[in-house]
């Protein structure tokens, strides 16, 4: 931050902040979902596909005419019902997680394309719709803030978190003692799922388009990994919270922002976002060595 | 390349319907013919109204239309052009997605005796046709206008913002080349951010709403594709500065640009009507399936022509297409 504030013009101005914190929302929200899944030592690549599945049914839906409430309704059933899935497969099914969700958003995305959207890839919504005025001007940073309240409640206050914890520092231990661990397992991916719905309403709102390359091509899924390992969430879980999210959140954002205004290309950019993933997971590997008591079969 | 006119090639179909007798003749060459059609990716505007034209073509002549989609998938097309060369049809249509990618396959095609009729995007690898707008033309055109407007004289700040769809694709490589070479000439032009939004309107709308904040006296925006860019028309109409900041784009011209050009997101497109394209396209391939090629063996070329579609007066709906 401080290399951006002295040698980059029109970095350090509240201004500036504001088109951060705007242009990080979605991300936010993402990597709330993905944190609580990293915590208990799991891995959601569905998480983009269900964020702009949700923000397909929903535009789906409004464009066709239906008002805003029983849309919204049926869009996070049909939302939590992707995360349910993915959740009972990793749980009961006992398939690993990253497996489950590289298959369930290859699923996902061609169902929408080529069932749903009969072949198309983008949706445009139109921007005088009341879904996209909704979500326009401050409801985004609101929505964002939120939902990281209600991910820091869950983790801090709730069953569902304690045990979520215990996932990922030793699931078999969790198991053994009685702890509801598939059912826990169930909730955090419908939890993850939940937050994605939110990023993708507020991404389509924002650009007035709900676009499935995000998916096969976007960057954001590697993004959403990034911010909570640069935040300090292990991979192999057990640790960490929403402060870490908050850290990896600021770090990434102010490096996208201040490589966009150093006029980089995206290529570029996404090079040295690769480069302090690399770094990050180095540090983490060293502050976090693997040993007898946290290496099992199944690790990432 | 030589390129020859619109006119010339009327002019070689008009000789090969004469030199065969009639039309119906014309017709019976064609026919139990095969055409393979492999785009980046089907479920667009701009590829939809393309197969539209082909199919009705296909339908009078008598031959086929197979169409393999690559659904955004490079790899994918690469293997779907190794089948599609593997099936020898009689002529082969390629939408290249990068200068470079499909040029070795093109060049088998050709040597395997297949026609390539190469649409809107052209390789680095020469084949028998080619269809599609002239990048340097656009380019030049809509930084001839940026300078109009934001260049000396018009008191305002000359600083332009480019978003490319991708910095090695062949439209904005020509369109950054041409106007690059405008605002060369014109030293109050600034150039402040040129930067690929992988053809997303997401990150469109995300380097704008970066690139306004630091430069608040932006004056204009050439984006590279309608699409992308009317995520960028977001972020300025967002920041509240659609009545500063002018915002040009290319594309198909669809009723979607028409649209965002009415809602203030786009102020002028250049468009080079997908539709008419897609016609163009379809005389090409009758006339190749007709034996026709250019006298000295060089790559036939049709230049589409090209509708600027501005916000204000002399504004239609219909100058854009519905399919």
């Amino acid at each position: 931050m401080l290399f951006f504030s002295l040698f980059v013009d029109g970095f350090a101005n509240l201004g500036n902040f504001k088109v951060i914190a705007s242009n990080s929302a979605a991300l936010l929200m993402l990597s709330c979902g993905m944190g609580v899944v990293i915590i208990s030592r799991g891995l959601d690549l569905s998480i983009v596909a269900a964020m702009v599945a949700g923000a397909a049914t929903f535009g789906i839906l409004t464009v066709a005419g239906w008002s805003v409430f029983p849309a919204f309704v049926v869009t996070v059933l049909a939302v939590l019902a992707i995360g349910v899935f993915n959740g009972w497969l990793i749980a009961y099914v006992e398939i690993p997680g990253m497996l489950t969700t590289l298959a369930s958003a290859m699923v996902i995305t061609g169902f929408f394309r080529y069932e749903v959207l009969n072949g198309e890839y983008l949706l445009m919504l139109p921007s005088d719709s009341r879904a996209v005025q909704l979500l326009s001007g401050d409801a985004p940073a609101i929505l964002a803030v939120l939902v990281f309240i209600a991910s820091w409640l869950i983790l801090r206050y709730t069953t569902m978190g304690r045990v979520t914890y215990a996932l990922g520092d030793n699931a078999a231990a969790a198991r053994l003692s009685g702890l509801p661990v598939r059912l826990t397992t169930l909730g955090i991916y419908a939890f993850a799922a939940l937050t994605a719905l939110f990023a993708g309403l507020v991404v389509a709102a924002a650009s007035s388009t709900v676009d499935f390359r995000i998916v096969t091509n976007g960057s954001l899924l590697f993004e959403a990994i990034l911010v909570v390992v640069l935040g300090g969430i292990p991979l192999r879980g057990g640790r960490g919270g929403m402060r870490n999210i908050l850290v990896g959140l600021a770090l990434i954002a102010v490096l996208r922002n201040g490589m966009t205004l150093l006029n980089l290309t995206t290529q570029t950019q996404d090079m040295f976002k690769g480069v302090v993933l690399l770094i990050a997971i180095v540090i983490d590997n060293y502050i976090n060595p693997r040993d007898t008591e946290n290496d099992t079969v199944g690790d990432l | 390349m030589k390129t020859t006119t619109k006119t010339r090639l009327l002019g070689l179909a008009a000789s090969a319907i004469l030199a065969t007798g009639s039309l119906a003749h014309a017709e019976s060459k064609m026919a139990g013919k095969s055409v393979i059609f492999v785009p980046i990716t089907m479920g667009i505007s701009l590829t939809e109204a393309w197969a539209k034209r082909m199919k009705e073509h296909a339908e009078i002549g008598g031959y086929t239309v197979e169409i393999k989609d690559a659904a955004l998938n490079t790899g994918v097309m690469s293997e779907l052009l190794a089948a599609a060369i593997a099936q020898r049809p009689d002529v082969l249509v390629v939408h290249n997605p990068t200068v470079q990618l499909l040029a070795r396959q093109i060049k088998q095609a050709e040597a395997a005796g297949i026609k390539v009729l190469q649409l809107k995007l052209q390789s680095n690898q020469q084949s028998s046709a080619f269809t599609g707008a002239n990048w340097t033309r656009i380019g030049t055109e809509v930084a001839q206008d940026i300078v109009k407007e934001c260049g000396a004289g018009s008191g305002k700040s000359g600083k332009v913002a480019i978003i490319p769809g991708q910095l090695t694709a062949a439209d904005s490589v020509l369109m950054n080349e041409a106007s690059f070479k405008v605002f060369a000439e014109h030293p109050e032009i600034e150039v402040v951010s040129n930067q690929a939004s992988d053809w997303e309107p997401e990150k469109a709308r995300q380097i704008t709403a970066t690139v306004l904040q630091q430069n608040p006296d932006l004056c204009a925006i050439f984006g590279h594709w309608d699409v992308h860019t009317m995520g960028a028309g977001a972020a300025v109409k967002d920041a509240g500065k659609q009545d500063s900041v002018l915002v040009y784009a290319t594309g198909g011209g669809d009723a979607d640009a028409c649209k965002a050009i009415e809602d203030g997101i786009l102020d002028r497109e250049w468009s080079y009507d997908a539709d008419g394209q897609g016609r163009d396209a379809a005389t090409m391939i009758d006339l190749l399936l007709q034996g026709v090629t250019s006298a000295d063996g060089s790559m036939i070329s049709v230049e589409s022509p090209l509708k600027v579609i501005k916000a204000g007066e002399g504004y239609r709906p219909d100058l854009c297409f519905k399919l």
